[in-house]
């Protein structure tokens, strides 16, 4: 009964051909590494942001008289297993940075950014801007200090326009009504948080739906990348292909097993970096907490921001570091593909890793002008990396014409 | 795997690992005060029999400038009230608390906004003689940790230079001052910490759920091993 049940579903759906196409034909390479599988993790954490996002709504009060009893009463004590989904959710919105991060490292590794992949780069770019926004208006919602005084140090960075050199008035002026227009009013209110909250719980994830969806249609339109930088010809080289389903879904299922085996570990037994203890006080308008940071997942473009001694200059850099991630495909224009064979590209990828990690971590370090200095050191680094990717490319079309146009 | 691959996954591994302890577990770079808690006051404020003692001596010593609502816990002055009892009753949601196989009612957690509606002269008068309107300490235990707290209420002064907060134990005429403060402690984290029985509940929760994901894990890899070493 069930099976004609489905073979009537299918004769008019195409379920199972749809799934032959896309599962069993659909051939990957054979050599992906073990950095591939944080695309699916970060799927993975994406539903799990949504479905925990969803249990937190209906208890969540996006006023700011009792958005902070909302979350530290009604789902922390009142609700049964309100603590859980609270705990998963601040959990899945730190891991799902750092799985991000991880992805773009990768990407940046591989030069999965490269022809036929500057689309999949560059909708991945804005994923990650709209994942940060995400974050950032998810922060402000528990209506505590941190929340607070973090959004209005977010809210305040248009305001470093007016520390420009030139058209001091104008530039200001934009930068006053930019900010002014995010608080909705010269104080952070209702007005502000009821904003936020619409933006984090509608408009924010489902333009990310709409985004995941496309980069995965682009990721199948140009094809998954390979770790040795070749373009496998899937039709005269079947023996360096395997099917996508069993090979791939089963190991990738393996390793989000344990990725969320992970997860569940910080859920259950390690929560204090994830809900700080400072948030766990009502913020409070009259009184500055001493340590304003951003979440951990912004330190890096904070450092470059706080370490340069011009507001104005700070907030340019700041910019100009997501620009560069963003036009990354366009200035690596060399022939050759994937670290394994550019030494000279493997060099400045271990600058670039290395320069990324040493601003996170002195941004939760005190501003002194030592580190101050060690900001400026590392930021210089970083740029370096980006504007070296012309030259090594310039150098790389020059081994690659001696090679006669071989790679 | 090459010698060079081996070299590369280990450097990139440990990176990533040590970046990750550093930001998530324990930071040694970031600026942090530790309070210490003495030995004496740490097994009170651990033992969940003390939480019911310090309740008392909160509403005795902290009432009448602090509340805690998440508690059922208002500024004295105003469950002084006549009309406190109704507020509280139609206003208010029951704090339901099961004790000997019975329920019953704790207090009542009255809406912010109700609250300080009703308590606004109490409020002020308070800000008029302190300075500030002094906190609500429902989150208090988990924002600012045991340590800062017993030491805090012991000598506000030393802490907090210049807070308007007065102390209150005096350790030079009450032998029993640490214990009461420690008392106190112990119940603000009863308030913030789910009782003995529910964390047992909640570690044996985590821990099967992890090993259940740790199995699935391992099932997968082998039914995948499995299916390969067929299709060869």
């Amino acid at each position: 009964m069930i099976k004609r049940i489905v073979d009537w579903i299918d004769e008019r759906a195409h379920i199972r051909d749809i799934y032959r196409e896309q599962m069993v034909e659909y051939k990957v390479p054979k050599n992906l590494t073990f950095p591939y599988v944080f695309g699916v993790l970060a799927l993975t954490t994406f539903a799990i942001q949504i479905i925990s996002g969803i249990i937190l709504i209906m208890y969540y009060k996006p006023l700011i008289a009792h958005a902070f009893d909302s979350t530290n009463y009604t789902i922390m004590k009142e609700i049964s297993f309100g603590w859980l989904f609270r705990n998963i959710h601040a959990a899945g919105a730190n891991f799902f940075l750092a799985i991000v991060y991880l992805h773009m490292f990768t990407g940046i590794y591989y030069n999965a950014y490269k022809k036929p992949r500057e689309l999949v780069w560059i909708v991945g770019w804005v994923i990650f801007f709209v994942l940060l926004m995400t974050a950032l208006s998810g922060y402000l919602l528990p209506w505590g200090q941190l929340s607070y005084w973090g959004m209005i140090v977010t809210t305040e960075i248009p305001m470093s326009l007016g520390d420009a050199p030139i058209l001091k008035g104008l530039l200001g002026a934009i930068g006053e009504t930019v900010s002014i227009w995010m608080k909705g009013g010269y104080k952070l209110e209702d007005l502000a948080l009821g904003r936020f909250f619409g933006l984090h719980v509608l408009f924010l994830p489902l333009t990310l739906l709409l985004l995941i969806g496309i980069h995965l249609f682009l990721v199948r339109a140009a094809g998954i990348s390979n770790p040795d930088g070749y373009e496998i010809d899937k039709k005269n080289e079947p023996e360096k292909v395997v099917p996508f389903h069993p090979y791939m879904t089963l190991k990738e299922g393996a390793y989000t097993m344990w990725y969320l085996a992970l997860f569940f570990f910080f859920v259950f037994f390690h929560m204090s970096h994830f809900l700080p203890a400072d948030n766990f006080e009502p913020a409070d308008p009259l009184k500055t907490p001493p340590h304003i940071a951003p979440e951990w997942y912004l330190l890096g473009f904070y450092e470059i921001f706080r370490s340069i001694p011009s507001k104005f200059w700070g907030f340019v850099a700041f910019n100009l570091s997501l620009v560069f991630l963003l036009i990354l495909p366009f200035l690596d224009f060399s022939p050759l593909k994937s670290a394994r064979r550019r030494p000279l590209f493997f060099i400045m990828f271990v600058v670039l890793v290395i320069s990324a990690i040493a601003l996170t971590i002195l941004g939760t370090m005190a501003p002194t002008p030592t580190n101050a200095k060690l900001g400026m050191f590392f930021t210089f680094t970083t740029f370096l990396f980006f504007l070296s990717l012309p030259v090594i490319s310039f150098i790389e079309w020059g081994w690659y014409k001696a090679k006669g146009g071989q790679s | 795997m090459s010698t060079w691959g081996m070299i590369k996954t280990v450097f990139f591994t440990g990176l990533t690992v040590v970046f990750f302890f550093i930001i998530w577990i324990k930071n040694p770079f970031a600026p942090h005060h530790e309070y210490e808690l003495p030995e004496e006051a740490e097994k009170i404020v651990f033992d969940p029999k003390a939480a019911e003692e310090g309740r008392e001596l909160f509403k005795q010593n902290c009432a009448s400038c602090h509340s805690l609502r998440y508690d059922g816990i208002y500024l004295m002055s105003v469950t002084a009230k006549p009309e406190w009892e109704k507020i509280e009753k139609t206003q208010g949601k029951p704090i339901i608390e099961e004790k000997d196989g019975k329920i019953h009612i704790r207090g009542y957690f009255v809406p912010r906004d109700v609250y300080e509606a009703v308590a606004i002269s109490d409020l002020l008068g308070l800000k008029a003689s302190f300075g500030k309107i002094p906190p609500d300490l429902s989150t208090y235990y988990l924002a600012r940790g045991p340590g800062y707290l017993y030491q805090f209420i012991m000598d506000p002064q030393k802490i907090l230079p210049g807070t308007t907060m007065p102390k209150l134990f005096f350790p030079e005429f009450d032998k029993e001052a640490p214990e009461k403060v420690a008392k106190i402690v112990a119940y603000m984290r009863s308030v913030n910490e789910p009782p003995p029985g529910e964390k047992a509940k909640r570690t044996l929760m985590g821990v099967a759920t992890i090993g259940y994901f740790i199995l699935m894990g391992a099932l997968l890899w082998i039914y995948r091993k499995k299916i390969v070493s067929q299709m060869h």
